[in-house]
């Protein structure tokens, strides 16, 4: 109840905080308008207590016979019922305002749920409450022995993981972007003077702005992305019970995701660019019913050498742990790779060249020149890292989007198979393999591009239904 | 994989793509024909120049509503196996699909406006990576694909 009144509290203050600082400032500080302010924050806080009361006491839940019942609101009473056979995990979060009472949310997502909220949401259960609940929820799909052990863990990630994997997650971009947006923002709080002799005194000229500011910002943008990282793996653990895994991870927010192993679609392994080269990777699941929102809670590990991904997986998932040697794309398909890498850059060659002959009368655009011979270097990479297997009725797939991914499905999972050729292909007798496995948000892709047309028919043939029955 | 899919589309796909074609593309032609008027009485350009954009258009439109739907018509085809769902389409990108049907959650059939007109509908068939179609049957061919998918659906025994 407490807990309710809380989170009311803050999500009423929130609203509040910023016209009330607007009043402050606009007023100034007089006796009266703090007052004002005060009493404004009492109000708010008697009325939340009152608001997070009601709805405790509205809300109630029972797991009776197959089906699980929450009935909530205030004003407006709603009851729901989630049959069992429906439910698809019991997620636990724990936030700031939780910990120190020592509950938890418990979130109850569904198959074919909404996407970015829970089907039904248990805002206070203490520790036993959730025990009971996840048993009751997920014991009737479970026959489990006499004496549960409990779960096993399978690995944690030790705290120079955690910090490996800040430092290689390659989300420096979006650290960037968050940091230029926060510039900005210091911009209108400092004085303009102090922010010009300041600039003026580091840094006297563009050249030494450029210096200074580049490595500056990069390495802030560095740490911004650790901490992040830190924020949402620390503590990662996972562990597995039966058919199910369990992941813990969070530094504030402490989060417990429940992923049953039947609803795993595929999984992919993926090394990114900064983490290849020290043979590391990190893997994520895709699993129905696990919203593109949620996407971090389809992290099955952040950060594992390479090497161990195969052990790994045959504790983990069984059903995926493959290491098959690929086979890889006829040499025909290098051009096609190169092409594909260069093209928009060519495009922009060409473009830019002669409007800057014209315009500005110089050769500067012969400078984008210089990027497609890294494009090239790309399209060369893309092309060697492609390739194909199945092994044991697994599809396994690997491609380079940035950094280079494996993804492996079981032939039961693939919703579909596609082979498609377009007239340079055709030329070439080349095409585009692809296999869908549901994913949370609709479907997502396997996909091979450039493989001999010949292999891409005989894959999607033996992918199909049936095929095991010809076979033996 | 098997050879082409044997089944085609109803032949009055054709007809219908074209209505859709010149409708789609009739706002285009407005658009055009007004550039076309703007640069003529303000731009000072010569008449040649302004009607530029409406031949390109008209182009297009010819492309649009003359050449490809009976391309589309040509190349889309399906069948019905007792364990899959084959489809073949597209002019350029030709892309094949097999669905098996054990995959398959659920089958409709779809009627727009137009199509009630031509008697033709669509089947649309859901797996839990989203739905692919069938379009422009003719109504009882359609509603025989959709209760045969059905049927094969439940028939299915797991992969």
């Amino acid at each position: 109840m407490l807990v309710g009144a809380i989170s009311t509290l803050r999500r009423w203050i929130s609203g509040l905080v910023l016209p009330g600082v607007f009043l402050l400032l606009s007023q100034g500080f007089s006796l009266w308008t703090v007052t004002l302010f005060l009493l404004g924050i009492i109000v708010v806080a008697v009325l939340a207590s009152l608001w997070g009361f009601l709805s405790w006491r509205a809300t109630t839940y029972a797991v009776t016979g197959n089906s699980f019942r929450l009935r909530q609101g205030v004003f407006q009473k709603s009851e729901r019922t989630i049959p069992l056979d429906h439910v698809q995990s019991v997620d636990t979060v724990q936030g700031i305002i939780q910990r120190p009472f020592g509950v938890y949310e418990v979130r109850i997502e569904t198959a074919g749920g909404g996407v970015s909220e829970p089907d039904a949401s248990l805002s206070a259960l203490d520790r036993d409450a959730v025990q009971t609940l996840r048993r009751e929820i997920e014991g009737s799909r479970i026959e489990r022995s006499e004496e549960t052990t409990g779960p096993t863990v399978l690995r944690r990630l030790s705290t120079r993981e955690l910090l490996v994997a800040g430092a290689t997650s390659g989300q420096i971009g979006v650290a960037f972007s968050v940091l230029a947006i926060g510039f900005q923002f210091l911009d209108n709080f400092f004085p303009e003077d102090f922010v010009r002799r300041l600039v003026e005194t580091l840094a006297p000229n563009w050249l030494m702005v450029l210096l200074i500011l580049v490595p500056v910002g990069l390495l802030l943008a560095w740490l911004l992305a650790i901490a992040g990282t830190v924020l949402a793996y620390t503590g990662f653990t996972l562990s597995r019970e039966g058919d199910f895994l369990y992941i813990k991870r969070g530094l504030l927010e402490r989060r417990e995701a429940t992923i049953p192993l039947a609803r795993i679609q595929a999984v992919r392994i993926s090394e990114g660019l900064l983490r290849q080269p020290f043979g590391l990777a990190s893997l994520r699941v895709e699993s129905a019913g696990y919203g593109e929102d949620s996407g971090v809670s389809a992290t099955l590990f952040p950060l594992l050498p390479h090497d161990e991904v195969g052990e790994f997986l045959a504790v983990a998932a069984p059903e995926f742990a493959v290491a098959p040697t690929l086979k890889p794309l006829p040499r025909r398909a290098l051009r096609r790779y190169v092409f594909r890498a260069t093209f928009v850059y060519l495009i922009i060659a060409f473009a830019a060249a002669p409007v800057s002959f014209l315009v500005l009368q110089s050769a500067l655009g012969l400078l984008t020149l210089s990027l497609i011979l890294p494009a090239a270097a790309y399209g060369w990479l893309c092309y060697r890292d492609a390739g194909w297997a199945i092994e044991e009725d697994r599809l396994v797939v690997r491609y380079r989007s940035l950094g280079r991914k494996t993804a492996v499905a079981p032939r039961r999972r693939l919703q579909s198979r596609g082979v498609t050729r377009n007239p340079f292909q055709r030329r070439a007798r080349l095409a585009t393999f692809l296999a869908e496995v549901a994913s949370g948000s609709g479907g997502s892709a396997l996909r091979v591009r450039d493989l001999d047309a010949g292999a891409a028919e005989t894959l999607a043939g033996e992918l199909g239904p049936g095929a095991h029955l010809e076979r033996a | 994989m098997k050879g082409e899919p044997a089944e085609r589309l109803d032949p009055r796909a054709i007809t219908l793509w074209k209505i859709t074609g010149t409708l789609n593309m009739l706002p285009l032609l407005v658009g055009a024909g007004f550039v076309s008027w703007a640069l003529v009485r303000f731009g000072g350009g010569s008449f040649f120049l302004g009607v530029l954009p409406v031949l390109a258009v008209l182009v297009l439109a010819g492309g649009v509503v003359g050449v490809v739907p009976g391309m589309r018509w040509r190349r889309w085809r399906y069948e019905i196996r007792p364990d899959e769902v084959d489809l073949q389409r597209g002019i350029f990108w030709i892309s094949r699909t097999l669905v098996p049907l054990a995959r398959i959650q659920h089958v409709d059939t779809r009627q727009g406006p137009l199509q009630r007109r031509f008697g033709l509908s669509t089947v649309v068939f859901y797996t839990a990576a989203g739905p692919n179609q069938i379009p422009e049957l003719s109504t009882p061919v359609a509603a025989e694909a959709r209760d045969r998918i059905a049927e094969l659906t439940g028939e299915q025994d797991e992969l």
